[in-house]
């Protein structure tokens, strides 16, 4: 009975950690609860959260072994790249943005093409794989880009970062429909389970009749993708392409995949674990400015409470087994 | 040395200003909300910058919301957003390149006045910087001069496009050149990263000297800034040239350090007052509350910086200390 | 037993160098639960393998319903309603049972998953077809063995159209408490009429449970039991023996000196009250099969694993092994069962791993005397007969037997007053074994407790005084070797047989 008890209370821990944060942040900032800041919040995750729905759909089917199993670090990398591509194709070679995204959306089916043919084809470590893939990319940007900044003034970009859908951030909007596609088809279809079940266990996958390697593919196919998408939500961001975006993309992506992984009640990956991660991480950046945190220690504040949640994640799951 | 002495009454001359106006006691930022917007902590510059800022709203009364970007350039612009969100009275945005814009358009808008610190924009009150003019031809004239007139010069200038400090001062570099047939400026040029610069710079000059043996290459400028410059220096040191000199702008006590040591290639800066453009942004603030007009920009004095020498004694000017 | 329905005729397939299957026939009829038993390597996995479509057969039909199946692919056999319950569970730990049931056919309409229904489906399946209550949404890693035992079952007859199910030692893991539950799933679907097959090693539960009993030996049919009584099993132990004990073994009485090594009511995960006595000059070996917690218990011996209670001793003083570095500090000499554990330096030559444990007998101050060191090496690899024989040679090079040997041979060099030999043969030809026997026999006569573990029954009787017998995490017999028959030894691992059966 004591066990179990200890056991309950360690599976809610994460988010009691998180509430109990933000119920101090909404006591000492007067502006932090507000729907004013929520909006923010949600508006400033959006990048984080798409490439993260990539990164969880490539995890769910990979497994959630960080060495082993399924990992795609080249997701910023995708992002920054077809922004890039889109940057200039509308800003320097006066193209329209349809051929633009077409040409961006062409190398990021190549980059995941490549991906998967690196781990499923040639059995390459994926950390190793997408490692390796993200420093070629984010090169191949800077020679397209000549590490300078690009400005974007299409309107469509413009409305992506200021507009809004029935009085909501139109970014908000776009990506929450998003991430209801994704949810739908990774976790209310056979499709999206017997991709689970490829990252849940091989072994099991594959005797149950699942073609495990399709699936692995797919999902670094579905990674690209995601990057790409974000690519215009980067470019809405910035207002253009600016260089230095992958690594607090890359950071950030991670840290919202695995924290949500923290969350999730049954301690894996999953779409709603990734977004609501990354909504965590959003405020949480959002709530330490709100009550005036001195910035040189935001960082480390933020890094302690984050590897906090994961360990008592971490031994939560070491009870179970 | 009229130069020196020029520079010693500009520096007192910015010393008393400040000391008097605090002494005035007319300014104030009592009950005021400033938000401190920097894009990265990284750079001495701007991390100088930001403590100038910081420390001198605090010691007006006021409160400080700050923000840092983590250098990553679209973080800093959303932070702005953040800034707005806190309904601050006022804004402060350090550096920043044009993804800021509409951030500082949507402030103006609610009303929030915008500061801005080496970053010109058309949705600001006031922008403080140094005097970009007199850098970029200074160090024009100061780089000629050193390759005694003609040569060959690559320059790194990734920011001349994005940035407006930037445009002048490569601008006014490049203007100055154009007296001096005999000089030619590699292309295409070169581009710098913001974030690792120094170790990005390294390895790009080192590419650069493989391509131009000994003897084809005279200098290599920095277009707006000095952090690469560490990266070139150290290049030059391993590929064991001594026939290519260095010339930048910003002159923080790190690449002073390297000027002043013995036979270093890097013989030319312009040193600026970061803590200084922080501080007289936040002054601008408490002007602006207290019912001033303030001009579009307002300049800070800089310091030109000539051989191992200048450098010690610009050390020694600036409060960084002494080197021997 | 005329309606057959499967018939398997004259499978014959081998691998290369072994004739793993001679002209084997298995026929099962329809509603029968069929035993198949035999020792390790008598083919049981073989000709399961090739009724799945694993293996291809060099010759020979299977019939499933007076149908000759043309291919034998998992497909096709999948088709014919053959399900196979493999011994290990393949299961996703954070999957629902109803997720788990319905993996790779998952229920769906135009709006996605049909969740509900087929967690009704599942629960209703448990209940009629198993005959015990689960719930859908229980997560597996909360269930014990034999409950993720049940959502194997059910993953595998969910659609109802199984005719023959296939078990592959299914209690394997389960402890006696927990294999009542299956057994009850298994009657339950003998009720509604399917046949199966089920391979284990457990005579008691194969009497216990079957109709009737195919066994193996050595690749070929050794014998059809069509009646099977709760007084079968000698009789089967005796047709899937069907063998003397070699006479490979330099057996000599060793008369026991003062105890040197005690056990107390040793408990760990796997096994129970585990209490035992090694004298001086003794050999004693452990017998059980895979899963009776025999290699449980040799790991938490020699520091691998963590007892939960239970105290050991040498020599009357009380000892705590965390690592096998302290057992090896305490004068124990290991010879694990694999080379993971045991400190083989791969990149090292053997004359190196075989003086890495005895140094300070090869040294002169800090400095290794290396002609000592490989005359040590040299003789060592003539006496185990180390091949290739070139002490020089890189251990990496040299076959899993030969790394075992030198093994062996750091002990043997270093001495030791105890040692733990776990599956000291394993991998290891015949002539070989035979010096290794001497030299643990020598061991012994130069006043050495030895235990060894093995998986062996003629070598644990060939070399052993006393043996224990683990089943299901218990020793359940010590018995002496003086005339124990291999049968009997079976008998009791298998639990066909108890202690007061034998003596």
């Amino acid at each position: 009975m004591n066990q179990t008890l200890s056991t309950k209370l360690l599976a809610v821990f994460p988010i009691a950690v998180f509430a109990c944060l933000f119920a101090y942040l909404s006591i000492e900032s007067s502006t932090f609860l507000s729907l004013g800041t929520f909006e923010l919040i949600l508006k400033q995750a959006v990048p984080t959260v798409i490439v993260s729905l990539g990164l969880a759909a490539v995890v769910i089917a990979g497994g959630d072994d960080v060495v082993a199993g399924g990992i795609d670090l080249s997701i910023p990398a995708t992002a920054i790249i077809c922004a890039a591509i889109i940057a200039d194709q509308l800003t320097n070679q006066g193209n329209t943005l349809v051929f633009a995204m077409t040409l961006a959306f062409g190398a990021a089916a190549i980059i995941g093409a490549i991906n998967a043919f690196l781990v499923v084809g040639l059995r390459m470590t994926p950390l190793l794989a997408t490692l390796s893939m993200s420093v070629a990319v984010v090169g191949l940007t800077k020679v397209i880009t000549s590490s300078r900044r690009i400005g974007v003034t299409d309107e469509s970009i413009v409305f992506i970062r200021d507009g809004k859908i029935m009085g909501v951030a139109a970014s908000v909007i776009l990506t929450a429909v998003l991430v209801v596609i994704f949810y739908h088809a990774l976790h209310r279809t056979r499709w999206g389970m017997n991709m689970q079940a490829t990252g849940g266990s091989r072994d099991a996958a594959e005797i149950s009749g699942i073609l495990t390697r399709r699936f692995v593919v797919q999902s670094f196919l579905i990674a690209a993708f995601a990057g790409w998408i974000a690519s215009v939500f980067v470019l809405a961001r910035g207002s253009g392409s600016s260089p230095g975006t992958e690594e607090n993309m890359l950071l950030e992506m991670v840290l919202a995949t695995f924290l949500g992984a923290a969350f999730s009640p049954r301690r894996v990956v999953t779409l709603w674990g990734a977004v609501l991660g990354a909504v965590v991480v959003s405020a949480l950046s959002v709530g330490f400015i709100s009550i005036g945190v001195n910035v040189f220690w935001t960082g480390c504040i933020k890094g302690a409470l984050i590897l906090l949640v994961v360990a008592s994640a971490a031994v939560a799951t070491k009870g179970r087994s | 040395m009229k130069l020196k002495m020029k520079l010693v009454a500009a520096l007192a001359g910015s010393v008393c200003f400040a000391t008097a106006s605090f002494a005035d006691g007319h300014l104030s930022l009592d009950g005021k909300k400033v938000g401190v917007a920097v894009v990265g902590t990284q750079h001495f510059w701007d991390r100088e910058a930001f403590n100038g800022a910081v420390s001198t709203v605090e010691s007006l009364g006021g409160t400080v919301v700050p923000v840092d970007g983590g250098r990553d350039n679209q973080v800093h612009a959303d932070n702005h957003d953040i800034l707005l969100a806190q309904g601050v009275d006022a804004v402060i945005s350090i550096l920043g390149d044009g993804a800021v814009e509409p951030k500082f358009e949507a402030l103006s808008g609610a009303g929030i006045p915008v500061f801005t610190v080496d970053h010109q924009s058309p949705f600001g009150t006031n922008n403080t910087t140094s005097d970009n003019y007199y850098m970029g031809t200074t160090i024009g004239r100061y780089m000629a001069d050193a390759i005694g007139g003609e040569g060959k010069v690559a320059v790194f200038n990734a920011f001349e496009g994005a940035l407006r400090i930037c445009g002048i001062r490569a601008g006014l570099w490049k203007y100055v050149l154009q007296d001096y047939p005999g000089i030619e400026i590699i292309q295409p040029e070169l581009a710098e990263e913001f974030a690792n610069a120094p170790e990005d710079a390294r390895i790009k000059t080192l590419d650069l000297l493989s391509q131009y043996p000994e003897g084809t290459l005279d200098a290599i400028h920095v277009g707006c800034w000095d952090q690469p410059a560490i990266g070139i220096v150290q290049a030059l040191e391993e590929a064991g040239r001594t026939d290519v000199l260095v010339t930048a702008l910003d002159g923080g006590p790190d690449t002073l350090e390297i000027m002043a040591e013995e036979g270093s290639p890097f013989v030319a800066n312009v040193a600026q007052q970061p803590n200084l453009i922080g501080s007289t942004a936040a002054m601008n603030v408490a002007r602006h509350f207290a019912g001033e007009t303030l001009l579009p920009q307002t300049f800070v004095e800089v310091l030109p910086v000539l051989g191992q020498e200048g450098a010690k004694a610009a050390y020694e000017e600036l409060g960084y200390g002494t080197l021997d | 037993m005329t309606d057959a329905l499967l018939k398997m005729c004259d499978i014959t397939k081998s691998f290369p160098g072994v004739l793993a299957l001679d002209n084997v026939a298995l026929e099962v009829a329809s509603g029968e639960i069929h035993g198949l038993v035999g020792e390790n390597g008598a083919g049981k996995s073989t000709i399961i393998k090739v009724l799945a479509g694993v293996y291809k057969a060099d010759a020979g039909t299977v019939e499933i319903d007076g149908h000759v199946l043309p291919d034998v692919t998992p497909r096709s056999v999948h088709d014919a309603g053959v399900r196979f319950i493999h011994q290990e569970l393949h299961l996703v730990q954070h999957f629902t049972v109803t997720e788990s049931v319905f993996m790779g056919q998952e229920e769906q309409t135009l709006l996605g998953l049909s969740t509900r229904a087929m967690r009704q489906k599942a629960e209703a399946f448990f209940e009629t077809a198993l005959g015990t209550e689960m719930s859908g949404n229980t997560l597996i890693r909360d269930l014990g063995i034999a409950e993720r035992k049940l959502v194997q079952i059910a993953r595998a007859l969910i659609d109802n159209q199984a005719k023959l199910v296939v078990f592959d030692e299914p209690t394997a893991p389960l402890t006696s408490g927990e294999t009542d539950k299956l057994f009850t799933a298994i009657r339950k679907l003998k009720e509604q009429g399917i046949a199966m097959i089920y391979v284990s090693h457990y005579l008691a539960e194969i009497t216990g449970i079957c109709d009737r009993v195919t066994v193996l030996r050595n690749g070929q049919n050794a014998g059809r039991f069509d009646e099977v009584f709760d007084d079968s099993a000698p009789a089967m132990i005796s047709a899937m023996v069907g063998r003397e004990i070699d006479e490979l073994f330099p057996k000599t009485e060793h008369t026991p000196a003062a105890p040197r090594f005690e056990v107390t009511d040793l408990s760990a995960e796997k096994f129970e009250d585990v209490s035992f006595t090694i004298h001086r000059n003794e050999i004693v070996g452990v017998a059980g099969l895979v899963g009776s917690g025999r290699e449980d218990l040799i790991d938490t011996i020699y520091g691998l694993a963590k007892p939960r209670s239970g105290t050991m001793k040498i020599d009357g003083v009380a000892q705590k092994f965390r690592a096998p570095a302290d057992a090896v500090g305490a004068g124990i000499a290991l010879v694990p069962r694999d080379r993971r554990h045991d400190g083989l330096v791969l990149d090292m030559s053997v004359s190196d791993n075989i003086n890495l444990a005895a140094l300070d007998t090869v040294s002169r101050g800090t400095l290794e005397n290396r002609r000592a060191a490989n005359a040590v090496a040299t003789d060592m690899s003539e006496t185990l007969d180390i091949r290739p024989r070139n002490i020089a040679a890189t251990l990496r090079l040299l076959s899993g037997g030969n790394q075992q040997k030198v093994v062996l041979g750091r002990w043997l060099n270093k001495g030791a007053d105890i040692f733990i030999l776990d599956e000291p043969t394993v991998g290891v030809d015949v002539g070989a074994k035979v010096e290794i026997y001497q030299h643990i026999e020598n061991l012994a006569q130069d006043g050495v407790s030895v235990l060894v573990s093995s998986s062996d029954p003629g070598e644990l009787i060939g070399l052993c005084d006393r043996i224990l017998v683990m089943l299901r995490g218990k020793i359940v017999a010590e018995v002496s070797t003086t005339d124990l028959g291999v049968d009997e030894l079976v008998a009791l691992t298998t639990g066909g047989a108890t202690q007061e059966a034998v003596s």
